[in-house]
């Protein structure tokens, strides 16, 4: 390491000067040596840091996927479950009731959330931004209040549980998130090709619907994925509104099953037969979850790539 | 002027507006311009009844119970048919307690990690870690709530509840039997289903700090560490309060995991292992015994509490960037 060397022939020092120098220089060098070391130790807690945070997340993750391997099946996907002490049974009517909740959920959140992220794109102001907030309270919201008010409006009226009160819980879970990633996806397509097909003469519509919907679907997609994903596993809003269920039941007016129903009530009860089905049931949730959220990553990196 | 350079000015670029005129030629434009602005209006009345309704809702179904309990609802609730009680501030103070173990354990750990990927790491370690990290963030609290309950319950109770009380001074914290189900596994739980969140939001924060003003601090003869700890994490450092509210939020929002590992028993928690009960927890556990009328309004309340609480840290956390964000721009 060279330390900046002072002015002046060398040849004309004295020895005060060259004491001086001499002093400098040390003073430097320890100064040096000591924020080296303290930038070592930080880095070192930072490793550590990283070592602990990793441990318990890829724990969480290999555990879940080496039991629920061990109880993944062909029967598995394709059974019903068994009364308890029965061997056997499976999760079909779980992921069957998933997929036909999340999907209702999906069918009224993305297009209702489209058209308010279009209101806001289109409309600024008082009216946008009150919006907006909206939209930032109801992230917030825990998902059980949301449960509770699906319960409140849907099974409390109706008199009984429903698949479609869950989707309309996941649907208003969903709903801010798709907003703002859909808001922010149309913000990127530039202003220019909005006044491009207005210029032309063409009806705000067609303009809207041919340009900024089109130019912004990498992103609306990615979003909407990862709003997706989030339903697919969410609790709470499910536990009150679809019940769970031990029957195959494919109509959204009956009280359905759900995966993370199944996981939670599985994961209670007492016996081994029943944790194993929980973690068949986590194994199956997690990869759908995984999947979503990598092809909703791919589908942005793809966007990237193009934009550049 | 000089003929040769004006021949090589390139052609003006083949504008995307070409490819729009075409499309737009192709299909006849329909009039439907007040369709469009109905649509519009439509979703963003829907969304915003739904977000009001959701919030009438709530406060009238739970209204009879403050209305039976007034202020004394926030610390003892009301007494249901059963003569059972829902004592709100205990219910508050196991949701405070928790939401505390989950941030002292999860920020400190996540700051860190995001740090080493964002600025000590090699790329080729730092790139895959963080996606992994990201992609974690993804998994259902469902699934954490099983790990905890099926695989960090049984080591609480025999390894590290049983260390944590040998421990001198740390030790005053816990007192009483190693259970397992306890405060410090709820928060625990809780840590881990917020680190990767943390990490994530905190690493954008610190790969967004100027290179130029890591390049002025480089310059001023500062170590590595010294740049990040100048330049670097002031920088970031709204966007690491942002993800410590989102995460403070989370915690506290959450319910099912830690349904499933806090023990549920409504007695005031005198140390970390004791067990307790969270807001979110007692609200599963009763809503669906809860017979209606006065019962059902007193847990109805604890939902609007646990609502008060959040958006009270969501809108502080707002608050705050904003402020910050003025500071920066004055």
């Amino acid at each position: 390491m060279s330390i900046a060397v002072l002015p002046g022939d060398p040849g004309e020092l004295t020895d005060p000067i060259g004491t001086r120098r001499e002093l400098v220089r040390n003073s430097a060098r320890r100064s040096l040596a000591r924020r080296r070391l303290l930038g070592r130790i930080a880095i070192g807690l930072c490793v550590a840091a990283t070592a602990v945070s990793l441990t318990p997340l890829v724990a969480l993750a290999a555990y879940t996927t080496g039991r629920g391997l061990h109880a993944l099946s062909w029967g598995f996907l394709t059974h019903i479950p068994t009364p308890p002490g029965i061997p056997g049974g499976g999760i079909s009517n779980a992921i069957v009731g998933s997929v036909v909740i999340v999907g209702l959920a999906s069918a009224m959140a993305i297009p209702v959330g489209i058209m308010a992220a279009l209101f806001l794109i289109e409309r600024r102001g008082r009216t946008a931004n009150g919006l907006r907030f909206a939209a930032d309270v109801l992230t917030g919201v825990p998902s059980i209040a949301i449960g509770i008010f699906a319960y409140a409006v849907f099974v409390e009226p109706l008199g009984h549980f429903s698949g479609l009160a869950g989707s309309f819980a996941l649907a208003v879970l969903m709903s801010p998130i798709v907003i703002r990633a859909s808001e922010a996806a149309m913000q990127s397509v530039p202003r220019d090709l909005w006044e491009a097909g207005l210029a032309l003469g063409i009806r705000r519509s067609r303009v809207v619907r041919s340009v900024v919907l089109r130019g912004a679907l990498p992103g609306l997609v990615t979003g909407n994925l990862l709003a997706v994903a989030r339903a697919v596993g969410e609790t709470a809003p499910l536990l009150f509104t679809v019940l769970g269920s031990q029957l195959f039941e494919t109509n959204p007016l009956q009280p359905m099953a759900a995966m993370p129903l199944a996981i939670y009530s599985d994961s209670t009860a007492a016996f081994p037969a029943a944790q194993q089905i929980a973690w068949g049931a986590a194994f199956v949730l997690l990869v759908l979850v995984l999947v979503l959220s990598v092809v909703a990553r791919l589908v942005s990196s793809r966007l990237n790539r193009q934009a550049h | 002027m000089n003929p040769t350079l004006l021949e090589e000015v390139p052609p003006p670029r083949r504008t995307p507006v070409r490819g729009v005129r075409e499309t737009l030629q192709r299909r006849g434009a329909r009039p439907s311009g007040r369709t469009y602005a109905l649509l519009r209006w439509a979703g963003a009345t829907l969304f915003a009844s739904v977000v009001l309704a959701l919030v009438v809702s709530l406060l009238v179904s739970s209204s009879q119970a403050f209305g039976h309990s007034g202020l004394s609802f926030f610390w003892s609730g009301t007494y249901n048919a059963s003569k059972s009680i829902y004592p709100t501030g205990i219910f508050i103070i196991g949701t405070l307690i928790t939401t505390t173990v989950a941030i002292v354990l999860a920020v400190p750990v996540g700051v860190g990690t995001a740090a080493l990927l964002s600025e000590f790491a090699p790329k080729w370690l730092a790139g895959p870690l963080s996606i992994m990290i990201d992609l974690i963030a993804a998994v259902p609290s469902i699934v954490v709530g099983l790990w905890g309950l099926l695989v960090l319950t049984p080591v609480f109770a025999h390894h590290v509840e049983p260390f944590l009380k040998k421990v001198p001074v740390v030790e005053w914290f816990f007192h009483g039997a190693a259970l397992g189900p306890s405060m410090l596994l709820a928060g625990t739980v809780l840590a881990v289903m917020i680190l990767p969140t943390i990490v994530a939001l905190s690493r954008t924060a610190l790969a967004s700090v100027a290179v130029e003003d890591r390049e002025a601090a480089r310059a001023l003869g500062a170590t590595r560490w010294q740049v990040v700890r100048t330049a670097v994490v002031p920088g970031a450092r709204t966007g690491i309060e942002a993800a410590a509210t989102l995460a403070v939020g989370r915690a506290l929002g959450e319910t099912i995991a830690v349904a499933m590992v806090i023990g549920n028993t409504y007695v005031l928690p005198h140390s970390l292992l004791a067990p307790g009960a969270t807001l979110g927890s007692a609200i599963i556990n009763n809503f669906a015994e809860a017979s209606p009328g006065l019962d059902r309004s007193s847990v109805i309340g604890l939902v609007v509490v646990l609502l008060v609480m959040t958006a009270l840290v969501n809108i502080g956390g707002q608050l705050l960037l904003r402020s910050r964000l003025r500071v920066k721009a004055a």
